[in-house]
This record gives structure tokens, C-alpha cells and sequence, in this order.
């Protein structure tokens, strides 16, 4: 097996009062879409940033590309796109997008062809002479998405990447994730949403509260689950009737009810036939009933636990 | 280093691209040729002469005396010179008093030039004994009359005391040539040709140019910090470049935009002073007033003096400044934390002018070698007298040495600085961020 292109070995960072990531390992294979999810304040930026030297960790070491090294080093191969968005405001699209290749280490020459090319693929050509300042919120995200991909990087990575985009913008940017990944580099990227990363990723780390709870390939973490749950879909005002069969906790363990749709955990001993047939003579209006993996939502429920998902005081300071 | 360019070069295209730089830069020169040539056209722009009523009330030929002199007095030279008074003589023998009284109502009332007056001059016994000569007018406030009516005077004064005790009057005419002397600064040795006025002139537009330009761009340096810090563009810039390369870059570029601001306005001086007469002309300055401009030469060492110290003064300031917007979130924070450094540079700027009367003294010696004082000090004082080379060396790399410890301390706190957001560090923290690894 290659050596991963990231890994990172016991990683511990502390903030004036308290640890905001404690002894992290993870290693990311070559290739393919890595997702790095947990909740608000779980740590996921603070850990970014440490790959990427803009802190450095108290403990632990980084390795990037086989070796102990940090992101900057590396920067003409690392494309980041930060969770917090900003460029020069009074800058030209074009000069701007230059200069961030130029400091990633591409030529003037290259930066400026690439950039061409990129905003003509976006859809920004006409805009290529305008100040950002000119530009909607929309287009300055795709501009700087552009000056993470650039330099063609070999690992991409991408802190909370879809978040504030449109559902046109956002389409757009899988698309190139995807396209990256095909292409045999590397994804990272985090979101604390899950059926995002559940459609795109490979392989995925739960982090929550700064510490690692699960990781591994999507469909391992699925299997080993097993098929205990359920997914439903109820008929225009069907589901009303459903709602004592769910809390029979002999037949279903767990509810996560949508209102027109829910996803249930079937109780130990309990069986499909059986929550099927209670349904039915409930008078329960059906148009799905599904055996399914657990989806990464409730695997991350279950996991994290719904207290994590809001962090106390002091874990908020410093995400 | 191709990414330290990267950053020099975006500093600098966004710096002189903006409106306010090209505004500046020209207006720079405009301002500057006004306050030389202003002075001048409204010297001679003046052609009414100023009445002045002698009122003599002494014995003898001194109210007369005055009278012709006055009369003789022209403004500027050459042949087209206009006289620079309309004199009336009143004969006040007995009754100064009434006359004195009548004539004060009248002055500088009457709009219409044939009954205007504009001052009175009162000759009498006593005053040609005591030398305390009355002169009353709306003009008295102006220092340049009244010195040069002073002169008058006085020479009329001696020449009718001297008569008085016998002295041949043609004699007493000879011995009054005129006298004026011609001032002439000495540099390393050798005659400049520059007059006194036009090296104060130079020391006071150099000291100000070094002042503002030093004030100007160290703010901007802290002021583009912020902005990095503020739009969140820092996390980018610092995965990819180090923070050296970020203030280096910063500093150098908007340095470079400083010299070439100052090179325009420079050149300009050095232009206007070769071509005084010519630009003299546009404004329908007659020659011999366009000479009057005062308009220094610039040598070409005090250039280099100058622009050498600028480029360490603006590092030595530029630094810290940088490390002042990195320890800080908002402008409003900034501008207080910031008030230190600027008074600093002003404290330099007000000490320079003090030091124009004793450009050798201790108190100058000793300030040219301090590294926030000697950027503006030792230029104006090598613009005002002269000083060997070696004072000017030591002062240099005195300077020099204090900008490196002052750009060592900007850089530790820089590096950390620019990733913290939230709360201002205390000065433990401070010192904390310069220890770290």
C-alpha cells in the first residue's frame, strides 16, 4: 500500500482553557473523497488549520506526502479553501487569481492561463477584468474555489466547501470535486452535513468534541451495521396513524421521523414482517417501505450523540 | 523569492492604482509649486503705493529728510520698479497733537486713493534725540514693512543727527551705501551658492516631506494588515507563504510606492528650481522676481542622505507598524495602540524644527543618533550645515542596526499576530509571542 497522503499521528491542540483537538490520528489514502464530518465546534477547522501551518499542534506530528512536513511546504500541491471566505476586495478577478497561484509557486504565465480556462468553465468570463468587490457573494466563492484548483494540487482540501451556496453553485463544485477525485487526487473536506458526505465520500472521520469517533470507508462503517432499519414514506396525511406503532420500543428502537418520511431502527428480536404488518393495521398510508444501511445521519447520532451535537460554551471559543 | 515579489508586486500595483495616490501624487507637485510662487506674485502683485503722512514737528531738515526718502523707496528692482509710497508732508509745529488726532481718525478709513492714508510717521526733536520714532498705522502687523519703513528711518535719523553735529553731508551720503549681506552656505568644504533662506527652506520642506511620507505609509502598512486580517484573506495567504514573506513583502512594496511618490515630488523640486525663471514667466513673473523664489539646490549627496534615511526611518516605522495591525482586529484598535508610534515620529518631526537654529548643537548630536529620531534629524541637519561624513555614517548604522531589532521584534509578533482574531493581547502575551519558537 502507498504511503497515505496525509496522516496524522496523535495530534493534540489546546486553546487557553480548554483541548480542541486531543490525540487525532487519521491517515487519508491516495485518490478518492475523504470526509472529515462532526459537529459544530467538533474540531474539524481547528485540525485543518494544523495541516495547513496556520497553527501548529502542541502534540503530535503531521505527515503530508510521506513525510513530517506541513502544508506550506507543500503549498504548490495543496489547494485549501478556508472555511472563512475572503479576498482583496478592490482587486481584479484576473490579477487576483494570479496572484494566489503565484504564491502557491506557479508562474505568472501558467496562473494567468489557468485562470482563464477556469473562469470560463464557471461561467465568470465576463467578470475576468471586473474588482471583486463587483461580483455577487455566489461569484466570489467560485472565484476563490478557483484559486484553490489553480495549480492543479494533488490534495485538495476543502473546509466546509458548500456551505452558503446555491443549489445551482453547489452542483457546480461537486461536479469538479468528483471530477478531481476521478482523476486519481485527493479530497478532503469537511461539513457537519451528512447526507452531503454521504453521497460523495469514500471514506469518512467522525470527529466530535476534538477527539476521533469512527473512521474508515463508507460502506464498511455501513455493513457493519448490518440491515436493521427502515426507511418509510408515508402518503399525504397517512403518517398520523403511524406514530404509536413507532413507539412500540418492543419493534422499534429508535425514530427519526421527517414528517412525510421517517427512518426507524428496528428493537432487538423485532422483524420487518412485524413492523410491516402493525403498519398495515394501523392504517398507516405507505409509498416506501425500504430495508436499508443506516444512513450516515443516524450512524452519526448514534455515535456522537445528540448532546454533542451542541458543544458547551467553551468548546464554541475556539472552533 | 519568486513569492516574495509576488507579494512586493501586488502591494505595489494596488497601492498606485488607487485614485488617492494618483491624486496625491500630482497635487503633490501643484501645492508645492504655489507655496514657492505664491509669495512671490503676491509681493509684487501689490502696485498701489501706501500713503504715509509725515508729521513733522521738528526742527530742521529731519521731516524732510524722511519725506524724500520715502518717496525714493521703490518696490523690486530694475528700471520699471514703481515707488513704494505716496508721501504728504505736514507741518505740525506747536500743534502735533490736534494734527496727530485729526489725521489718526482719517487712517485707513477713506476708500478712495486720493484721501486714504495709510500711516502716519511722526517726526519730532525728541524722537531724533531718543531714537524712539512713532509710527502709526493699519499695516503695522506686517513684520516686512515694518522693517523695511525701519530702515528708512533710521538712516534718515543718523544722517540728520550727523548733520546736526557738523559732519559734511556729502560725506554722511558716501558713508550710507547701501549694505546687504549676502549669505552663502558652506558644504564639506565648498561654496553651494545657496542662500540662508533657501537652505531653511529645504530643511523645513525635507523634514516635513520625511515626516509625512513616514507617518502616511507606515499607517498604510497597518491599515492593509487589518484589512487582510479583517476580510480573512490572511489564512490563505499564510498556507502558502511565510509570514516573513508576508511582511517583508508588505513592507517593501509599499515602500516602493512611498519612493516613487517622493521621487516625483523630488524631481518636480529639482525641476522647478533649474527652471525658475521659465515657470516664473507663465505666471507673468518678471525675471529678476521669479530669482527671488526661494528655490534651494538639491545636491546630489544630501539627495542620497535623504533618500537613505527615509528607506530605514520608513522600515524602522513601516515594521512596527505592520506588528501593531497584527496584534489588532479593527482600525479603531489600531489607531490607539498606534498613537504610540506616531507621536514617536511626530516627537522627531517637532525636534527637527527645533533643532534649525543649532543644526550642531549637543541636543542635535545626540538626537541623530537615536534610530526613531535620526531619520528626519540627520538629513535636515545635512541639508543646514555641514557634517562629516563618518557623524553621518554612525548615524546610519545606528539607525540601521535599530531598524533590524525593531523589524526582529515586528516579526515575531507578525507571525502569530495575523492568525489571532478576538480579544487584543496583554503585553504578557505579548511578550510571550516574541519567545515562542
Amino acid at each position: 500500500m502507498p504511503d497515505p497522503v496525509l496522516k496524522l499521528e496523535q495530534i493534540t491542540k489546546r486553546f487557553a482553557g480548554h483541548t480542541a483537538v486531543r490525540n487525532l490520528s487519521l491517515e487519508v489514502p491516495q485518490g478518492g473523497i475523504f470526509g472529515l464530518l462532526g459537529p459544530n465546534g467538533a474540531g474539524k477547522t481547528t485540525t485543518i488549520r494544523m495541516i495547513m501551518n496556520i497553527l501548529n499542534p502542541d502534540e503530535g506530528r503531521i505527515m503530508l506526502f510521506g513525510k513530517v512536513s506541513t502544508g506550506r511546504e507543500h503549498s504548490e500541491r495543496i489547494g485549501f479553501l478556508p472555511e472563512e471566505r475572503g479576498l482583496y476586495k478592490k482587486m481584479k478577478v484576473l490579477d487576483h487569481l494570479v496572484f494566489l497561484g503565484e504564491a502557491k509557486g506557479v508562474s505568472r504565465k501558467t496562473a494567468a492561463i489557468k485562470a482563464h480556462q477556469w473562469l470560463d468553465r464557471l461561467g465568470l468570463k465576463d467578470w475576468t477584468l471586473r474588482k471583486v468587490e463587483d461580483l455577487s457573494k455566489g461569484m466570489q466563492q467560485k472565484v476563490q474555489f478557483i484559486s484553490t484548483l489553480l495549480h492543479d494540487p494533488d490534495l485538495v482540501i476543502l473546509d466546509e466547501p458548500f456551505s452558503g451556496l446555491d443549489p445551482v453553485n453547489s452542483q457546480v463544485m461537486k461536479d469538479v470535486v468528483v471530477e478531481i477525485a476521478r482523476s486519481g487526487r485527493t479530497v478532503v473536506f469537511s461539513t457537519h452535513i451528512m447526507e452531503q458526505a454521504e453521497k460523495m465520500c469514500d471514506r469518512i472521520a467522525i470527529i466530535a468534541r476534538g477527539e476521533k469517533v469512527l473512521d474508515g470507508s463508507l460502506s464498511e462503517i455501513k455493513g457493519g451495521y448490518g440491515k436493521r432499519n427502515v426507511a418509510l414514506g408515508f402518503s399525504d396525511g397517512g403518517g398520523k396513524n403511524a406514530l404509536a406503532v413507532l413507539q412500540d420500543r418492543t419493534l422499534v428502537s429508535k425514530v427519526d421521523d421527517f414528517g412525510t418520511s421517517a427512518e426507524v431502527e428496528l428493537a432487538p428480536g423485532a422483524d420487518h414482517g412485524r413492523l410491516l404488518r402493525s403498519l398495515v393495521e394501523a392504517g398507516v398510508g405507505l409509498t416506501r417501505f425500504e430495508v436499508v444501511e443506516p444512513s450516515l445521519q443516524s450512524i452519526f447520532i448514534s455515535k456522537v450523540g445528540a448532546e454533542a451535537a451542541t458543544p458547551t460554551a467553551s468548546e464554541v471559543t475556539r472552533a | 523569492m519568486h513569492k516574495l515579489w509576488a507579494v512586493i508586486r501586488r502591494e505595489f500595483q494596488a497601492r498606485v492604482q488607487t485614485k488617492a495616490f494618483v491624486i496625491g501624487t500630482v497635487l503633490g507637485p501643484v501645492i508645492m509649486a504655489f507655496m514657492v510662487v505664491l509669495p512671490v506674485i503676491l509681493n509684487n502683485r501689490e502696485t498701489e503705493a501706501k500713503h504715509i503722512v509725515v508729521i513733522d514737528a521738528a526742527s530742521g531738515q529731519f521731516g524732510l529728510k524722511l519725506e524724500r526718502a520715502l518717496a525714493e523707496a521703490r518696490r523690486g528692482g530694475g528700471p520699471q520698479a514703481i515707488a513704494k509710497y505716496a508721501v504728504t508732508r505736514v507741518t505740525a509745529t506747536g500743534r502735533l497733537k490736534e494734527v496727530r488726532d485729526s489725521l489718526v481718525r482719517l487712517t485707513g478709513l477713506a476708500r478712495d486713493t486720493v484721501h486714504r492714508v495709510d500711516g502716519l510717521l511722526i517726526a519730532t526733536d525728541e524722537a531724533l534725540e531718543s531714537g524712539n520714532v512713532q509710527y502709526l498705522g493699519a499695516n503695522v502687523g506686517s513684520l516686512s514693512e515694518m522693517s523695511m519703513l525701519g530702515n528708512i528711518v533710521e538712516q534718515q535719523l543718523l544722517t540728520e543727527r550727523l548733520e546736526r553735529k557738523g559732519v559734511d553731508p556729502v560725506l554722511v551720503h558716501e558713508a550710507q551705501g547701501h549694505v546687504d549681506l549676502k549669505t552663502s552656505k558652506i558644504t564639506e568644504g565648498k561654496e553651494t551658492g545657496e542662500s540662508g533662506g533657501a537652505s531653511f527652506a529645504l530643511a523645513y520642506v525635507m523634514s516635513f516631506l520625511l515626516y509625512f511620507s513616514m507617518l502616511i505609509y507606515g499607517i498604510q502598512v497597518m491599515s492593509s494588515v487589518i484589512e487582510e486580517k479583517t476580510n480573512r484573506i490572511m489564512e490563505v495567504l499564510a498556507s502558502s507563504l511565510t509570514p516573513f514573506q508576508l511582511m517583508a513583502g508588505k513592507v517593501i512594496g509599499v515602500g516602493a510606492v512611498g519612493l516613487l511618490q517622493l521621487g516625483i515630488w523630488v524631481g518636480t523640486a529639482m525641476f522647478l528650481s533649474a527652471n525658475a525663471v521659465m515657470i516664473g514667466g507663465w505666471f507673468n513673473m518678471p525675471p529678476e522676481a521669479a530669482s527671488q523664489m526661494p528655490l534651494p539646490a538639491i545636491s546630489p549627496s544630501l539627495l542620497i542622505v535623504f533618500l537613505a534615511f527615509f528607506l530605514v526611518g520608513f522600515f524602522l516605522f513601516a515594521a512596527a507598524y505592520a506588528a501593531v495591525g497584527a496584534m489588532c482586529n479593527t482600525m479603531q484598535e489600531a489607531q490607539q495602540y498606534s498613537t504610540v508610534l506616531t507621536l514617536l515620529v511626530a516627537a522627531s518631526f517637532i525636534s527637527a524644527l527645533s533643532l534649525f537654529n543649532e543644526p550642531s548643537g549637543a541636543l542635535a548630536r545626540t538626537l541623530s543618533m537615536v534610530p526613531f529620531f535620526a531619520p528626519i534629524i540627520m538629513p535636515v541637519r545635512y541639508s543646514l550645515t555641514s557634517i562629516s561624513w563618518v557623524e553621518v555614517l554612525t548615524s546610519f548604522t545606528i539607525t540601521f542596526l535599530g531598524m533590524l531589532g525593531v523589524a526582529w521584534l515586528a516579526g515575531r509578533i507578525y507571525r502569530i499576530g495575523i492568525l489571532m482574531y478576538g480579544k487584543k493581547p496583554s503585553f504578557r502575551e505579548l511578550a510571550h509571542w516574541i519567545r515562542a519558537a
